[in-house]
């Protein structure tokens, strides 16, 4: 699921030294282009479909290290020249690795996120992908008909009579629910119902709850025929996705570089969720939607 | 070990700071667990006692609570949701799916209990022109006991550490630390609840192991 951005992003602790070791046991062979990824879908697909992108635009040689235990993992694994280049998110390199407190302005955080990763780790940030995996104030289709809701603003004047239901990392994040309830003014009946994220989205579909937080990329959005409001008055970060990757892996081969610039800027919103759902609905392969989607769109 | 050391002594200012909080939950922790579990006696015992009656149900029954428990809680939780009654979100969700885990140890010592008294007893009890009735409360059953609290010591034990999903159907219980911990990578947050847990399963284990011997040196 798309949460993994954020919130995998520094989860796995205690396997990480573990796991970094293995990687240094396990791949020696450095003139192969090392791709890793993050342990949930988004990442895994992204990661495939960079992986593939070099193997056509290059003939590099490409090895997949996918599914490592979330950013602590990565950023470990990268910075000690393990893996060559992942996908991270410009939001959870600002606040969980370089500690900053959450800016909503998505160009600030991209300049400071990829000036303080080439100064501090020799790590390059690509042009993002295009889409941004936030949180999303998520409601049924037909209450957001019914009721004209468009925006989360829209919510203030009903948010009395309804029910919401948030996952963990929502209530408890300072860019999460708290921050979001004093800048639009929400004001529940009751308080918030704190679940299992992946289960707000069903208790939202059979009408348990009325509003939930996903996020802007999950496929469940898509497939269960919800609607996701727009954050009018820009209260959530940006997560943008791009490709990071080690400066002296770009400076081997000139054609790594203008293979990731191909990428730049290509998949929406709407395309990720797609994209997701085609892996975690219809349980598609990640090598096959990759494969598919550079067909169509990087020919 | 700083780290550990550190996050000990946050750990009792944590508590200090909200035991109000704390005592909600384990109150919470508590009465699912306890609802649950004698929820799950009062199914599982006269189950248990069914299935030595009919001795072909055993497969199928014991095979389908043997599946039960190989259901992860959030798949369990995700079918719940839309069911009426039992369903929804909320303590109600939680303590189904509780009772659904606890339902096999108990069923099955129960079966294992009555099974295993000995035929000869039983042909005596028989013989005095005791009806099945008698047989199963005034025989079977009192033998049986050591066993049957056997079971529902284990389903007790586990339902302790297994509510903690609860916190993700909107139950509560202390989980609700764990999974916050979790959330934001707070390891006193997951100790605060993890701690109480465990402690809650010793407690349970020492009550039962206690019943257990009193009712087992009784019944010879």
């Amino acid at each position: 699921m798309g949460g993994g951005g954020r919130w995998r992003a520094v989860q796995g602790g205690a396997c990480a030294l573990a796991m970094v070791a293995s990687l240094a046991a396990g791949c020696r062979s450095r003139d192969r282009i090392v791709v890793g990824s993050k342990n949930f879908t988004e990442s895994d697909l992204l990661g495939e479909i960079v992986a593939q992108q070099i193997e056509r635009r290059t003939g590099l040689a490409v090895s997949r290290r996918f599914h490592l235990g979330g950013t602590f993992v990565c950023h470990q694994a990268i910075t000690a020249g393990q893996i060559d280049l992942y996908v991270e998110y410009t939001g959870t390199a600002f606040t969980a690795v370089l500690k900053h407190a959450p800016v909503a302005d998505r160009d600030s955080v991209y300049r400071v996120v990829a000036g303080d990763y080439a100064r501090r780790f020799g790590l390059v940030w690509g042009k993002p992908f295009g889409f941004d995996n936030t949180f999303a104030i998520t409601v049924r289709r037909r209450d957001a008909t019914r009721y004209g809701l468009t925006r989360i603003s829209d919510l203030a004047r009903l948010a009395p009579r309804w029910k919401a239901g948030f996952g963990y990392e929502f209530l408890e994040r300072a860019d999460g629910f708290r921050g979001l309830a004093s800048v639009y003014g929400l004001r529940f009946a009751s308080p918030p119902i704190a679940m299992d994220l992946g289960l707000t989205y069903r208790a939202l579909a059979e009408g348990k709850v009325d509003v939930i937080a996903g996020n802007s990329t999950d496929g469940q959005i898509q497939a269960l025929d919800l609607v996701v409001l727009e954050d009018d008055r820009h209260y959530f970060p940006p997560y943008e996705a791009a490709p990071v990757i080690r400066q002296a892996t770009l400076a081997r081969d000139e054609r790594l570089g203008a293979a990731l610039a191909q990428l730049a800027g290509r998949i929406s919103d709407t395309e990720m969720r797609r994209l997701n759902a085609l892996a975690d609905v219809e349980h598609q392969d990640i090598a096959t939607v990759a494969r598919d989607w550079l067909n169509h769109n990087v020919p | 070990m700083q780290g550990v050391h550190g996050g000990s002594v946050s750990l009792w200012g944590f508590y200090a700071r909200n035991s109000g909080e704390v005592l909600g939950l384990v109150g919470q922790h508590l009465s699912l667990v306890a609802s649950s579990t004698a929820i799950a006696i009062v199914v599982g015992v006269p189950g248990g006692i069914v299935l030595t009656r009919r001795p072909a149900w055993r497969g199928p029954v014991l095979g389908l609570a043997n599946v039960f428990q190989t259901i992860p809680s959030l798949a369990l939780f995700g079918f719940l949701i839309p069911l009426p009654f039992i369903g929804g979100i909320g303590a109600t969700t939680a303590i189904v799916a509780l009772v659904v885990y606890a339902l096999l140890p108990i069923v099955r010592n129960t079966y294992t209990g009555i099974a295993g008294v000995d035929p000869a007893v039983r042909e005596a009890g028989r013989g005095m022109g005791m009806t099945d009735w008698q047989l199963l409360t005034q025989v079977e059953l009192p033998l049986a006991l050591g066993v049957i609290l056997a079971g529902v010591r284990v389903a007790t034990v586990v339902s302790v550490g297994t509510a903690t999903i609860a916190a993700a159907i909107g139950a509560g219980g202390l989980g609700v630390y764990i999974f916050r911990g979790v959330a934001v990578v707070d390891d006193t947050l997951i100790l605060a609840g993890a701690l109480p847990a465990a402690l809650m399963a010793l407690a349970a284990d020492a009550l039962f192991g206690l019943a257990e011997r009193q009712f087992a040196w009784r019944a010879e």
